[in-house]
């Protein structure tokens, strides 16, 4: 008996031995995508990965990347985050030092893309974060970078329009205190609208926590502030529960909002009570032209749905990750070299043509871009109105 | 085993086989155990890489290979093979053939007193860790996080299984515990804009750290007087929403207070929560707590739980105790929650909202209440269990709500609860075999 | 940091405040005193803390919205000519019907087979059967946040500044029907009867012929259609639902069931409705900002001067470990 098991065990390894094993593949690029696809925000995960998945068809349809005049197989390592400070960090860590990809996508939301951005910075490795606003992410970290822009100056193009377009000079303001980036915005605005207008011009400066869905409260205070207008720098479901509310109270002046409106389902879940309103964002999804357009279109095809900033942005940092590698002018096959060499290529970017606008890195991790105004249109379409540069 | 062919008399002569192959077992002691370990972790060490691509495999699957298995189905046999080839078979091996070796090690450390004896114990353990972690640099989080979960678990069970309440605070205490640390450190070490005063000398921080522990484990304590003093007059599910309503308060505390930079998170921790040190303040933190819950104290608790009113007439000051078990668990949540803070490097007062309480409350009650075995095996095997099953994106958070389901429904006061970790019986050696074999 | 609503309110009554804020927390409250009652219900009954009412609300609020939207398509085919109130009534209580069931199930699969076990740990099944839940339906739908259709159009009443919607009013009334319902069912029918000498004493009754297992299943199947009408009512006013909707409120509403006291349909109603005004007249007085913080020290006040809640004798039952 014992002959047998011990013979069994000797043909298994033997069987073994000549298992087609994976070591002796080509040197494959492996991008890590870091994504929210469970936890808060789903969706912000969802938009990021379509828009990786949608990247890997092109190059696979290339043949893979070409760095060098030679081509290399690309693979995607996706990892869920959870919505996670302490996941997004295992993550990380996970497809850095396990999985070595040659560089990082995501996290998005700032709550994980700060951690994320010091474990990415200590080993090294090129990390793009496409929507984090957080200036904290890219802070002293060379080896991160960011796709979108700041606060500080989305909160002060912002301030500029409304005062030029309106000539208001009483802004009330409603944000999420729990959130890292209305919060952010709130305050660059305010600093912003009182650099113009005189200390106390912004008459109402009102929060709430999020998941709340109730902004009866604040919204009857900004009612009776005499505010002229309304500035709420939210994500979009909230966005259409702030506006109706507004409307429901009686509001009938503007409301203006930020970047986070800038998506598809803003409109769909707010209905007409958002028409006519005016937010800043990346790129207008209703004028798009060119290669903005060809990627809203292909991703509506395929996923049903515009694709939300996030989703743009995720395909500007993932053009962006392929122009640094195919800029290293060659692969060294040595992955602490490679990462270096795609970090130093990806800090020479200039003029990139994004979908989501033109970006330059002049040296640090933040690009410089413009900022575009959009107005939703009485078909609910985001129409492009004005664009704002630094 | 060869020998299972489905024949009625041969599968029984299996079984005993296999009794008898697992008899000499029942003789190691804790240390051949460890030996076995070692030796196992050490061969991974030297022979993993090696072993790992002959298998087909690229790299040393990090935590036994869950993730290869659940990604690459093909690879199964594989790394089934492989956990065989570098852990099980040396561990049984080598235990096997030291045992009376190991036997005499631990008789002759078992003369030493107690203190001596766990130390030389903790010391091999932490060796095992230590040559397992220094694979990856993910184990080595893996581990500092478990580490912290073990914290966090077996504090809660302090309150929750040994007082019987249900405390739904804790993470308000690791809250507490990690902001104020991570001020401190932050503070005094890295940039004097956030307390205003002039830096000390970056090289007295690790010195100092534990001091930043401690601070942040006793504002955490001090935090529990909140839930602590109602307590005296009420207890259960009134109970159970003052400790919550506490948490929305923190939560809400610390988003508005500007100078830790509010929901935007504290960032740039000096690194010194390593493995070592995490280890170490686990160590502490298991030991006080066993030595707590077992003390007449710990009893005390006991009874309060299974009958307040009976326990006041047996002369049990009842305030006192509720008082100390509340302070106690929630300084060493706040110890924890420091560690946590230096481990990530990052805290945000999202980080310790309801999710994080429904994942702790799980830990404790998988794992057993009253039962410092318990809380150690639930930590371990839930934040394990959350790692292994990342590739399974969505559906992770399907599976292991589900088997802690079936847990409940199988063993309703978890996996091992009502044990007491009794450190002499567990090191003792076993010379002869007990009892009948 | 802004200045209280009154001092800036310039030309604006305290007084309109007063009653518009007024208005908003009746409507908000009504959601926290719905979801209550289903959690006071099973925990007065069966002594459980059933941490998967939020999310039964949620799978409400959905099943609403599948319903509603199947109606709509009907009425746009042609089939029968139904008017938007109507397919409103009808989605509620479809909706009702349909998540009783889950709820039931949920009872069935989650609590029963923990009947004897201490109470923490059905808690904790609780808990796991809401993360299935959410991430089930995550799974099935996407990460789509779903808009549930607007039923009825919305009007503004402007009462002398006051701006109250024919939502909110139709809102608070219908919650307070399915209060006053349900209060009348326990107090009246021999159902209810058999439901209240169950909170009397939970070990006893059952030996004096009432079916303890039905008993279980009515009382969930009743809370879970509380929560299927608060849900839908609630994809009326905020109508953006997504997987996640009833963590918060779950917790919130366990506030609510255990401070109105237990065995105590009246309390829990009260209840919620005063977590709702807290809330929001919090909002109205101080900052924004500090809404939970010092709504929630309000809430550990009262408990710390009435540990037992409004309606609840002092707590005596220990718990079965």
């Amino acid at each position: 008996m014992r002959t047998r098991s011990l013979v069994g065990v000797f043909v298994l390894l033997g069987f073994l031995t000549f298992f087609p094993s994976g070591w002796v593949q080509a040197q494959t690029i492996k991008i890590g995508i870091n994504a929210e696809l469970t936890g808060d925000i789903p969706k912000v995960g969802e938009g990021t990965k379509f828009a990786a998945q949608m990247w890997l068809e092109d190059v696979k349809a290339a043949g893979g990347l070409a760095v060098g005049g030679k081509k290399y197989p690309v693979e995607l390592v996706i990892e869920d985050n959870e919505s996670k400070a302490e996941s997004a960090v295992k993550a990380a860590t996970k497809m850095i030092t396990e999985d070595g990809v040659l560089v990082m996508v995501g996290p998005q939301a700032s709550k994980q893309a700060v951690p994320a951005g010091g474990i990415a910075n200590n080993y090294k490795t090129p990390m793009i974060t496409p929507w984090s606003t957080n200036p904290d992410t890219t802070k002293d970290r060379p080896f991160v970078f960011r796709a979108c822009f700041l606060d500080p100056f989305q909160g002060p193009v912002l301030a500029n329009f409304i005062t030029q377009e309106f000539k208001f000079t009483k802004a009330a303001v409603l944000y999420d205190v729990a959130s890292d980036y209305p919060k952010g915005l709130a305050e660059f605005f305010k600093k912003a609208w009182e650099g113009l207008h005189g200390p106390g011009s912004v008459v109402a400066y009102e929060s709430f926590t999020t998941k709340d869905t109730d902004f009866s409260s604040q919204l009857t205070k900004i009612n009776n502030s005499g505010a002229q207008v309304l500035f709420t720098p939210q994500y979009y479901n909230e966005v259409a529960l702030i506006v109706q509310q507004a409307h429901q109270l009686g509001w009938k002046k503007p409301i203006v909002g930020s970047d986070s409106w800038g998506s598809a389902e803003t409109v769909s879940l707010c209905g007409k009570d958002c028409y006519g309103l005016f937010f800043s964002t990346h790129y207008a999804a209703a004028g798009a032209t060119g290669a903005t357009k060809a990627f809203i279109d292909r991703y509506q095809k395929k996923h049903g749905y515009v694709p939300d900033d996030v989703a743009a942005l995720t395909w500007d940092a993932m053009l962006l990750v392929q122009k640094a590698i195919e800029d290293t002018g060659g692969l060294t096959g040595d992955l602490k070299k490679d990462r270096e060499n795609v970090r130093s290529a990806m800090g020479r970017i200039t003029k990139f043509k994004g979908i989501t606008g033109e970006m330059t890195f002049s040296g640090g991790g933040d690009p410089s871009k413009c900022a575009v105004i959009v107005r939703i249109s009485d078909k609910g379409q985001f129409e492009f109105y004005k664009s704002a540069c630094p | 085993m060869g020998g299972e062919r489905g024949n009625g008399a041969n599968s029984e002569r299996g079984r005993s086989r296999f009794r008898n192959l697992w008899k000499p077992y029942s003789r190691v002691p804790l240390l051949g155990w460890f030996f076995g370990a070692l030796v196992a972790v050490t061969l991974e060490r030297l022979a993993g890489t090696p072993l790992a691509q002959f298998l087909g495999l690229q790299k040393i699957p990090v935590l036994f290979g869950f993730s290869v298995m659940l990604k690459n189905p093909v690879l199964i046999p594989n790394v089934i093979l492989y956990t065989l080839i570098i852990y099980g078979v040396p561990t049984a091996v080598a235990t096997r053939l030291c045992i009376p070796l190991a036997n005499g090690i631990a008789a002759s450390l078992f003369r030493f007193p107690m203190a001596v004896t766990a130390a030389a114990h903790l010391a091999l353990l932490y060796a095992i860790l230590h040559v397992w972690a220094e694979i990856s640099d993910y184990r080595v989080l893996v581990l500092r996080l478990t580490l912290i979960a073990v914290m966090l678990t077996l504090s809660l069970n302090v309150i929750n299984g040994y007082m019987g309440e249900f405390s739904c605070s804790h993470p308000g205490f690791m809250a507490l515990g990690a902001y104020c640390a991570s001020v401190l450190t932050i503070g005094l070490f890295v940039n004097a804009q956030l307390l205003g005063t002039a830096s000390l000398p970056a090289a007295l921080g690790p010195f100092l750290f534990p001091v930043a522990l401690i601070l942040g484990g006793l504002v955490a304590s001090f935090g529990a007087l909140f839930v602590a003093i109602p307590s005296f007059r009420t207890r259960g599910d009134y109970l159970a929403i003052i400790s919550l309503a506490f948490l929305f308060i923190v939560k809400s505390l610390i988003e508005n207070l500007e100078f830790v930079r509010g929901p935007r998170g504290l960032s740039g921790q000096p690194d010194w929560a390593d493995l070592p040190t995490v280890f170490l303040w686990t160590v502490l933190c298991v030991w006080s707590i066993n030595n707590f819950v077992r003390s007449t104290i710990g009893k005390a608790l006991n009874a309060v739980r299974d009958n307040e009113m009976a326990a006041d007439a047996m002369t049990v000051d009842t305030r006192r105790t509720k008082m100390v078990a509340f302070l106690f668990g929630a300084f060493w949540a706040g110890v924890a929650g420091g560690l946590f803070a230096h481990v990530m490097r990052y805290v945000n007062p999202g980080n310790f909202g309801i999710q994080n309480l429904a994942e702790v409350l799980a830990m404790v009650y998988f794992g057993g209440l009253n039962s410092v075995y318990g809380s150690i095996v639930g930590a371990v095997s839930i934040s394990l269990l959350g790692e292994a099953l990342r590739p399974l994106e969505i559906f992770k958070w399907i599976i292991i709500p589900l088997l802690l389901i079936l847990v409940m429904i199988f063993r309703p006061t978890g996996l091992i609860a009502f044990r007491d970790l009794d450190v002499a019986n567990l090191l003792k050696p076993k010379p002869k075999p007990d009892g009948e074999g | 940091m802004s200045r209280p609503a009154f001092v800036e309110s310039a030309g604006i009554e305290p007084m309109v405040i007063f009653l518009q804020n007024l208005v908003n927390a009746l409507q908000w409250g009504s959601f926290y005193a719905l979801i209550a009652l289903g959690y006071s219900m099973v925990y007065s009954i069966l002594m459980l803390f059933n941490f998967a009412h939020g999310d039964i609300f949620m799978v409400g609020s959905y099943i609403g919205f599948g319903v509603s939207m199947g109606l709509i398509a009907l009425a746009s085919s042609g089939v029968v000519a139904l008017p938007n109130w109507l397919i409103l009534v009808l989605t509620i209580l479809f909706s009702m019907f349909l998540t009783s069931f889950v709820g039931m199930i949920v009872e069935r699969v989650g609590y029963r087979p923990l009947r004897d076990a201490p109470r923490a740990s059905a808690a904790i099944t609780g808990l796991m059967i809401g993360i299935i839940l959410e991430t089930g339906n995550l799974a099935l739908l996407g990460a789509r946040r779903v808009s549930f259709p607007s039923l009825i159009e919305t009007t503004t009443y402007n009462v002398s500044g006051v701006f109250v919607t024919n939502k909110k009013i139709m809102i608070v009334l219908v919650s307070l029907l399915l209060a006053l319902a349900l209060h009348q069912f326990v107090r009246r029918t021999k159902w209810g009867m058999a439901m209240r000498a169950m909170a009397f004493d939970f070990a006893v009754v059952p030996l004096m012929g009432v079916p303890l297992n039905t008993m279980a299943a009515l009382t969930f199947a009743l809370g879970s259609a509380l929560a299927a009408a608060a849900g839908i009512l609630f994809g009326v006013a905020y109508p953006v639902l997504d997987p996640y909707m009833g963590i918060v409120f779950g917790w919130k509403a366990f506030v609510a069931a255990i401070l109105g006291g237990r065995g105590s349909v009246m309390g829990a109603t009260l209840a919620g409705f005063l977590l709702g005004f807290t809330e929001i007249f919090v909002a109205m007085i101080f900052p924004s900002t500090l809404r939970d913080l010092i709504a929630y020290s309000i809430i550990l006040l009262i408990l710390a001067i009435r540990p037992h809640g409004f309606f609840g004798e002092p707590y005596s039952a220990r718990l079965r470990l």
